[in-house]
C-alpha cells in the first residue's frame, strides 16, 4: 500500500582516464547510476575530460536530428555496448554529417524559394482573375510608355498606406481595384524616368507584380496560361529537389545508420560532460545507485575496466536528503497511477510514495461517487478496448469501473434503474443525510491518514521539531481530533464543556507557539503572521473536510441526473423512450463520469498530497545508452 | 484593475523609480573606476544590483536579469489588452537576441560565442534559442526563424538583408521597425485614455526613430527619399507623415534640421553629426519618459515609462562597464555609450 523510494548509496569512483569512457559504458549497460554533480570540495580535480568528447557529440547529435527528419523508415538500434566510440569517430562522422547538411539544407532552401514563387504567382493569378472584370487591354501593360510606366500588381495592405505616401514622393499614384484576406490588388503609375527608384520602393514593400510576356496578344486567358505555367515550372523544381533529398538521404542511409549507432554508443560518455572530474590521468565520478546492486556494479566494473580503480559506497547523509534521487519501486498495476502522482511532484528521497495509498483511495471514492453496475461494466469494458494502445488508462478504467460496480451494487442501481436490483445497503436517494454524514467521516478518516504521512514524513527527514509543534504535525493532528470530538458533542449531546476547549486550545497554543519561533518579523507583522497562519490552519482542516461532501453530492447527483432522463424519455413514445434512455445514460457515462474522475483527482491532489507530500523530489535518471 | 493593484503598482512603482540612476549621475559614472563605479551603482539602487567586478559577463545578465524580474513585478497587475501591451513590449528584449543571432550567424561567430552574448529570458522567450544556435548557416536559421511569432519581421529583414548586403544598421533598424509597427498595433487595443497617455511617451521614441533613421537612410545609405521614407515606422508626437515627407526631400542634413518642427529643430540647432543628434534626440524622448514616469496619474503611462528609462539604463551601464573592463579611456567609452552622456 504504502512504499517507500529504494534505498541508495553514495557511489564514487576513482579511476585512471582511459577507462572513463568504458566505465561510463559499464553503468549505462546495468542503468544503475544517477551521476552527481561534484562539489565545490573538489577544487584539486579542476578538469572535465569528458567535455571535448560532449562538445562534438553535440554537433552531431544536432546534424543527425536535422537530417534525420528527412529519413522516412527508422533506424534499427544495434548497438555494441562493449566497443568505445572515440573521439576521432565523432569528428570524422561529424564532418560527413556536416557536407551532408549543406546539400540538403541547400535543396530545403531551393524549396522554400520555390514555395515562395508558387504564392506569389497565385497572388497574381487571383489579381489577373479580378482585372478581367475591367475593359483594359492588358496588352498595354507590357508595352511602356515612353513617358508612363504602369504596374499591375498585389502587396500586404499593412504596406499600403506607407507606400502610398512614399510613391508620392517619388510622383506616382497607386489604386486599389480589389482587396482580400489582407491583400491589396493594385495599379501604379507614374513617370518612367523614376522607374528604377520605384521598383527598389515596390520590392520593398512586398509588392508582386504581373509581368506580362513577350507572346501576349491582349488576352486574359493567355495569361492565365502563362501564370499556370510558372506554377507548374515551380512545382516541377520542388518535386525534382524533393528527390534529390530523397537520393541524397538514400544513398547516406548507411552512413546514417552509424551516426545513429554511434551516437547511441557514445551518450552515457558524453552525458559526463559536467560530471566526470579530473586531474593529471586520474579521474572522479560519483553517482547514486539502488543499494541493492552495488556488487553487480563492482562486478561489471571489474569485468570492463582495464586498470585498477576504486570504488567505494556511502550512505547519504541527512543533509543530503534533498539531492538524492527518488526511485520508486515499479509494480505494473501502480504504474498509471504512478505517472498520476508524478504530475503532482516527484516523491522526496526519504518520503512515502503515496501511489498505492492513491491508487486505493480514488478507485473507492469514484465507485462512491458514480455507482452504478451498468455505468461502471460499461467503463471498464469500454477500457478494454484501449489496452493496446494505452494500457496505463485501461488498468485506471477497469478498476474505476469495477468499483463503480461494485457500489452499484451497495446501492442497487443499474443504468440508473433505482428499484431492479435489490440494494446491499440503500440507494444515496433514501437517506440523503445518512449518505452525507458518511461522506465527512471518509473525508475525516482521508485527512488523518494525511496528517500521520506527513508527521511520519517530517521524522524521516529529520524534521522533528515540525513533526511534533507545527500544524502538519502532531499539535495539528490533535487539534483536527479534539475539533471533531467537540463538533460531534455538540451535534449530539449539545454540550460544549471546558474539557473541548482544552482539547482544543492546548494544541492551537502548540502550533501558534511553533509559528511563532519560526518567524523572524518584527512585533506586528509577527503577530499578524501568527493570527492569520493560525485562522487558515483551522479553517483548512474544517473546509478540508466539507470538501468531501461532494463525495456524497455526486451520488445523489448520479441519481438525480438518471431521473431527469426517465423523466423526459417518459413523456415519449416507446421508441422515443428507449432512445432517450440509451442516449441519456451515455451522456451520464460521459459527462458525469469525466467530472467525477477529475473530482477525484481535485480531492486527492488539494485534500490528500498537499498536506503530506512535498513532491519536490528527483527523479532518477541513470546513465543509459537511450535517452 | 482593482483599487488594491493600483495602490500595489503605485507604489512598486515609486519605489522602482526611486532606484532609478539620474542622467547626471549616470554621466559621472563615465568618469569613475569600476570598483567606486559599481559601488555607486549599489547605494543608490539600495544595493538592487549585487555587482561583482571579477565577472564581466555575469555583470551584464544581471542587470539584465534584474531588470526583466522589476518588469515582470510591474506588469503582474495588468490583464487584458494591457497585459498583452506589457508582455510585447518585453519582447524587446528578446529583439536584442534576435539581432545578436542573426548578426553571430552572418558573420559565422561560433555558436557558444554567440550564446555568452544573448539574454536568458526565462518565461519571456519566445524564440526557440538552442535550435537556432544549432543551426549550421544563416540561411538555415532564418529558415527557422520564419517558422517563429518574429516570422513576419524575420522575412523583411531578410529581403533587406538580399538587397543592401551585409548592413547591421539597415539590418536592425529594420527589426526595430517591425516591432515597432506591432508595439503601436498593440497600443490600438488600449482604452482611449490610456492610449492618448501612452501615446505621448511612446510618440517622443517614435519621433526619435524615425528622424534617425530618415536622416541615415538619406544621407549615410543615399537612398531615394520615397524609400527612406517607406523604411520608417509609425509617425510619433511631432513629426507626422507630412513632416518626414518633407524633410525626405531635403538634400543635405542642415536642410533637413532646418525643416524639422520644434522643439527639434531647436535641440538639433547646433548640431550636424547624425550619432551626436541621435544623443540629443535620446536624451529628449527620455526626459518625456521621465516626466511621465513622475508627474503621470496614469499607471500604464508611468510604467511604460519606468520600462523605457529603464532599458536605457541598462544598456548605459553595460555598455560602460564593458568599456572599464576592456580598458578604454573616458573619451572613447563617451562616445560609445553615446546616448544619455
Amino acid at each position: 500500500m504504502l512504499s517507500m523510494p529504494l534505498t541508495m548509496k553514495k557511489a564514487s569512483l576513482y579511476m585512471v582516464d582511459v577507462d572513463a569512457q568504458a566505465a561510463a559504458m559499464a553503468l549505462a549497460r546495468l542503468a544503475v547510476m544517477h551521476p552527481l554533480e561534484a562539489g565545490d570540495d573538489d577544487q584539486a580535480l579542476d578538469a572535465y575530460p569528458a567535455a571535448p568528447y560532449y562538445a562534438v557529440y553535440h554537433d552531431l547529435d544536432a546534424r543527425f536530428g536535422k537530417i534525420s527528419g528527412f529519413v522516412r523508415s527508422p533506424f534499427e538500434a544495434t548497438v555494441d555496448s562493449t566497443v568505445l566510440v572515440t573521439l576521432d569517430q565523432l569528428r570524422d562522422l561529424d564532418g560527413q554529417l556536416k557536407k551532408l547538411w549543406a546539400r540538403v539544407s541547400a535543396l530545403e532552401e531551393r524549396i522554400r524559394e520555390q514555395n515562395e514563387r508558387i504564392s506569389a504567382v497565385r497572388l497574381l493569378a487571383n489579381s489577373l482573375q479580378k482585372f478581367t472584370s475591367l475593359d483594359l487591354d492588358l496588352g498595354r501593360l507590357r508595352r511602356q510608355g515612353r513617358f508612363l510606366r504602369i504596374a499591375v500588381g498585389s502587396l500586404p495592405s499593412e504596406n499600403f498606406y506607407q507606400l502610398k505616401r512614399a510613391l508620392s514622393l517619388a510622383h506616382f499614384m497607386i489604386k486599389t481595384f480589389y482587396t482580400s484576406e489582407g491583400i491589396e490588388h493594385v495599379v501604379v503609375f507614374g513617370p518612367s524616368q523614376q522607374r528604377d527608384v520605384v521598383q527598389d520602393l515596390l520590392n520593398s514593400a512586398d509588392f508582386r507584380g504581373l509581368t506580362i510576356p513577350e507572346e501576349f496578344s491582349g488576352s486574359p486567358v493567355e495569361l492565365q496560361a502563362d501564370l499556370n505555367r510558372q506554377t507548374g515550372q515551380a512545382e516541377n523544381r520542388i518535386r525534382e529537389a524533393e528527390q534529390e533529398l530523397s537520393s541524397l538521404i538514400d544513398d547516406h542511409r548507411q552512413t546514417l545508420q552509424s551516426a545513429h549507432d554511434l551516437l547511441l554508443q557514445a551518450r552515457p560518455y558524453a552525458s559526463l560532460a559536467t560530471v566526470l572530474r579530473g586531474k593529471g590521468g586520474l579521474v572522479f565520478l560519483q553517482g547514486w545507485v539502488p543499494a541493492g546492486r552495488v556488487d553487480e556494479i563492482r562486478q561489471q566494473l571489474e569485468q570492463y575496466l582495464n586498470f585498477a580503480f576504486h570504488l567505494e559506497f556511502s550512505d547519504p547523509e541527512r543533509q543530503e536528503f534533498d539531492s538524492v534521487p527518488s526511485l520508486l519501486q515499479q509494480s505494473r498495476l501502480l504504474k498509471p497511477f504512478q505517472g498520476l502522482v508524478k504530475t503532482f511532484g516527484i516523491p522526496g528521497y526519504r518520503e512515502v510514495d503515496p501511489s498505492g495509498l492513491f491508487a486505493l483511495s480514488y478507485v473507492i471514492m469514484f465507485g462512491m461517487m458514480f455507482g452504478d453496475i451498468g455505468h461502471g461494466a460499461v467503463i471498464a469494458c469500454a477500457s478494454l478496448i484501449l489496452w493496446r494502445r494505452y494500457p496505463g488508462a485501461t488498468i485506471v478504467g477497469v478498476l474505476a469501473g469495477s468499483s463503480s460496480t461494485v457500489f452499484g451494487f451497495v446501492y442497487g442501481s443499474l443504468f440508473g434503474y433505482e428499484h431492479v436490483v435489490p440494494a446491499l445497503w440503500m440507494s444515496p436517494m433514501n437517506d440523503p443525510v445518512q449518505v452525507l454524514l458518511l461522506a465527512v467521516l471518509w473525508g475525516a478518516g482521508f485527512i488523518l491518514v494525511a496528517n500521520l504521512l506527513a508527521i511520519r514524513n517530517f521524522i524521516a527527514a529529520g524534521r522533528i521539531h515540525e513533526a511534533v509543534h507545527s500544524g502538519k504535525g502532531v499539535a495539528g493532528l490533535l487539534l483536527y481530533l479534539a475539533a471533531f470530538y467537540a463538533a460531534y458533542q455538540v451535534a449530539v449531546h449539545g454540550r460544549f464543556s471546558w474539557l473541548e476547549g482544552l482539547m482544543i486550545v492546548l494544541p492551537l497554543g502548540m502550533i501558534v507557539n511553533f509559528q511563532w519561533r519560526q518567524s523572524s518579523a518584527g512585533l506586528a507583522e509577527r503577530i499578524l503572521v501568527v493570527f492569520i497562519e493560525g485562522l487558515e490552519h483551522v479553517i483548512s482542516n474544517v473546509s478540508g473536510t466539507l470538501s468531501f461532501l461532494r463525495v456524497a453530492a455526486f451520488s445523489l447527483n448520479h441519481i438525480a441526473l438518471a431521473a431527469a432522463v426517465f423523466a423526459i424519455a417518459g413523456m415519449l413514445d416507446s421508441f422515443g423512450h428507449g432512445v432517450t434512455v440509451v442516449l441519456g445514460n451515455v451522456f451520464i457515462i460521459l459527462l458525469e463520469g469525466a467530472i467525477v474522475a477529475i473530482q477525484c483527482l481535485r480531492l486527492e491532489y488539494y485534500e490528500g498530497f498537499s498536506r503530506f507530500f512535498s513532491g519536490k523530489g528527483k527523479a532518477f535518471e541513470p546513465l543509459r545508452f537511450e535517452s | 484593475m482593482s483599487g488594491f493593484s493600483s495602490l500595489y503598482l503605485d507604489t512598486r512603482l515609486t519605489i522602482l523609480a526611486g532606484r532609478l540612476i539620474s542622467f547626471e549621475r549616470l554621466i559621472e559614472f563615465i568618469s569613475l573606476d569600476l570598483e567606486p563605479l559599481l559601488s555607486q551603482v549599489r547605494q543608490i539602487t539600495g544595493y538592487h544590483y549585487d555587482l561583482d567586478a571579477s565577472d564581466s559577463n555575469r555583470i551584464e545578465i544581471q542587470l539584465t536579469n534584474r531588470a526583466l524580474d522589476d518588469f515582470l513585478v510591474l506588469i503582474r497587475p495588468f490583464s487584458g489588452s494591457e497585459r498583452r501591451f506589457f508582455n510585447f513590449a518585453v519582447r524587446w528584449f528578446e529583439l536584442v537576441n534576435l539581432k545578436v543571432l542573426i548578426r553571430g550567424k552572418f558573420n559565422g561567430i561560433e555558436s557558444s560565442r554567440i550564446q555568452e552574448q544573448l539574454i536568458d529570458l526565462r518565461g519571456f522567450a519566445d524564440l526557440p534559442v538552442r535550435k537556432l544556435l544549432e543551426t549550421d548557416d544563416p540561411y538555415e536559421m532564418l529558415r527557422l526563424l520564419e517558422t517563429t511569432a518574429y516570422g513576419g519581421i524575420v522575412r523583411h529583414a531578410r529581403r533587406m538583408y538580399e538587397e543592401h548586403g551585409n548592413d547591421l544598421f539597415l539590418l536592425d533598424a529594420t527589426i526595430d521597425r517591425g516591432f515597432f509597427i506591432d508595439l503601436h498595433y498593440h497600443a490600438r487595443f488600449l482604452l482611449e485614455e490610456d492610449m492618448e497617455n501612452i501615446g505621448r511617451v511612446l510618440g517622443g521614441l517614435l519621433d526619435r526613430l524615425n528622424l534617425l533613421w530618415l536622416l541615415r537612410y538619406r544621407f549615410s545609405y543615399g537612398l531615394s527619399a520615397a524609400k527612406s521614407f517607406y523604411l520608417l515606422t509609425k509617425t510619433g508626437n511631432r513629426l507626422h507623415s507630412a513632416d518626414l515627407m518633407r524633410l525626405a526631400r531635403t538634400d543635405s542634413i542642415e536642410e533637413a534640421v532646418a525643416a524639422l518642427p520644434e522643439p527639434y529643430r531647436h535641440l538639433l540647432a547646433n548640431v550636424s553629426v547624425i550619432s551626436d543628434m541621435e544623443t540629443v534626440m535620446e536624451y529628449y524622448s527620455l526626459s518625456i519618459a521621465a516626466r511621465a514616469l513622475h508627474r503621470q496619474p496614469n499607471l500604464l503611462t508611468r510604467t511604460f515609462s519606468y520600462f523605457l528609462l529603464r532599458e536605457a539604463e541598462v544598456r548605459f551601464l553595460q555598455a560602460l562597464i564593458k568599456g572599464k573592463l576592456l580598458g578604454f579611456d573616458t573619451d572613447l567609452i563617451s562616445r560609445a555609450v553615446g546616448a544619455l552622456a
